[in-house]
């Protein structure tokens, strides 16, 4: 059955180059700025801005999934060494929950919307300060994994396969 | 061609800081700018789509469709000029691994060049069509349905090809050269990482 599986090239990869950190510019670009303009657009009475904010908002938590799944092939082939094991499975455990916190703002933000679209209750830009600060946190252990470990690099995966690493 | 006067202030990543403040901007970049055309021609679009967004009884107007494709594109300019500013100074700072030779065949100097023109001229188009999607929205379409022009689309589904690319040599650099990665630079000056990075 494992000959059926594509060959791996010299990043460990079925395909040319790590997908999920492509993905990822939907979650965390849209996001951020989704609860962006939700200040900005509290703070100079624009309501057309948390229109934007909405739409944002429901690409991030598409994306999110999509993130996911390329993200969970690419963590089982990623082969983690030393300290970078407990960050994978922290990224991997925040990365799910993240894409709970985004699916339920996301529905609460639909109510709110269908109600009154030019009006956000304060307790929407808390919830929203609360998910810029998971993001920020997941972004911090995801670049550990690439930019201080290496993980499907050629260097790291060279080093893995000669057994050094 | 690292600045070798920083040499004593920098890591083993070749920066003065633990993780590359470039590719973190880059996520804003392209997520705003993708996003931004997506949703100008979902909005141009509109007629044909009414329907499902019916059948998902999800509430939407053509302008606020064009107001994501509007201000995406307005933070995109802005955030772009960072993008490029951190990756000039992270550029002066780079050193790719020796002979190494990229997937699709070029050098680390070639790919880096690459990159780094690529990188203003992309600004530059993005800035050039923040203010064309100005005009259209504010002063030559003001008073239309569809607020953009096919030809604006076009150009902006040209530019996902171009950033494509872009991306790629930049996935490189990172990927392939080991520029900026701390266990990529120690592997190279010969480290052993169970010891230097446990």
């Amino acid at each position: 059955m494992l000959e059926l599986l594509p060959a791996l090239n010299d990043h460990n990869l079925p395909w040319m180059d790590t997908i999920h950190p492509i993905v990822v510019h939907f979650v965390i670009a849209m996001a951020v700025i989704a609860v962006l303009f939700d200040l900005i657009g509290t703070l100079t009475h624009r309501p057309s801005l948390f229109e934007v904010s909405f739409w944002n908002l429901l690409v991030a938590t598409a994306a999110i999934f999509v993130a996911i799944i390329f993200g969970q092939v690419e963590a089982g082939l990623a082969e983690p060494y030393g300290a970078s094991r407990e960050i994978l499975n922290l990224h991997s455990t925040i990365g799910w929950s993240l894409a709970g916190v985004l699916a339920v703002l996301t529905g609460w933000r639909y109510v709110i919307r269908s109600k009154d679209p030019a009006r956000l209750p304060v307790a929407f830009l808390g919830a929203g300060g609360v998910l810029v600060a998971l993001v920020v946190v997941q972004v911090t252990l995801g670049n550990q994994l690439i930019w201080t470990y290496g993980l499907h690099t050629v260097p790291v995966v060279q080093a893995i396969r000669a057994g050094v690493v | 061609m690292a600045v070798v006067q920083l040499a004593d202030a920098l890591g083993p990543n070749g920066l003065p800081y633990a993780l590359p403040i470039h590719p973190n901007l880059v996520h804003f970049t392209i997520g705003l700018f993708v996003i931004a055309i997506t949703f100008d021609l979902a909005g141009a679009l509109y007629p044909l789509e009414k329907r499902l967004f019916r059948f998902l009884q999800l509430p939407v107007t053509r302008a606020g469709l064009h107001d994501v494709g509007w201000f995406n594109l307005l933070a995109c300019a802005v955030v772009s000029f960072f993008t490029v500013a951190a990756g000039f100074y992270e550029m002066l700072l780079a050193e790719p691994i020796a002979d190494a030779v990229s997937s699709i065949g070029l050098g680390s100097a070639a790919t880096m060049v690459w990159h780094g023109v690529g990188g203003v001229a992309i600004l530059l188009i993005i800035v050039a069509m923040t203010i064309w999607r100005g005009f259209q929205r504010f002063s030559w379409r003001r008073d239309l349905g569809r607020q953009v022009q096919w030809t604006y689309l076009l150009t902006g589904l040209l530019m996902f090809v171009v950033v494509g690319v872009h991306g790629t040599l930049g996935a490189e650099l990172a990927a392939e050269f080991g520029v900026h990665i701390t266990a990529d630079q120690l592997l190279a000056s010969g480290a052993n990482l169970r010891e230097a990075l446990p």
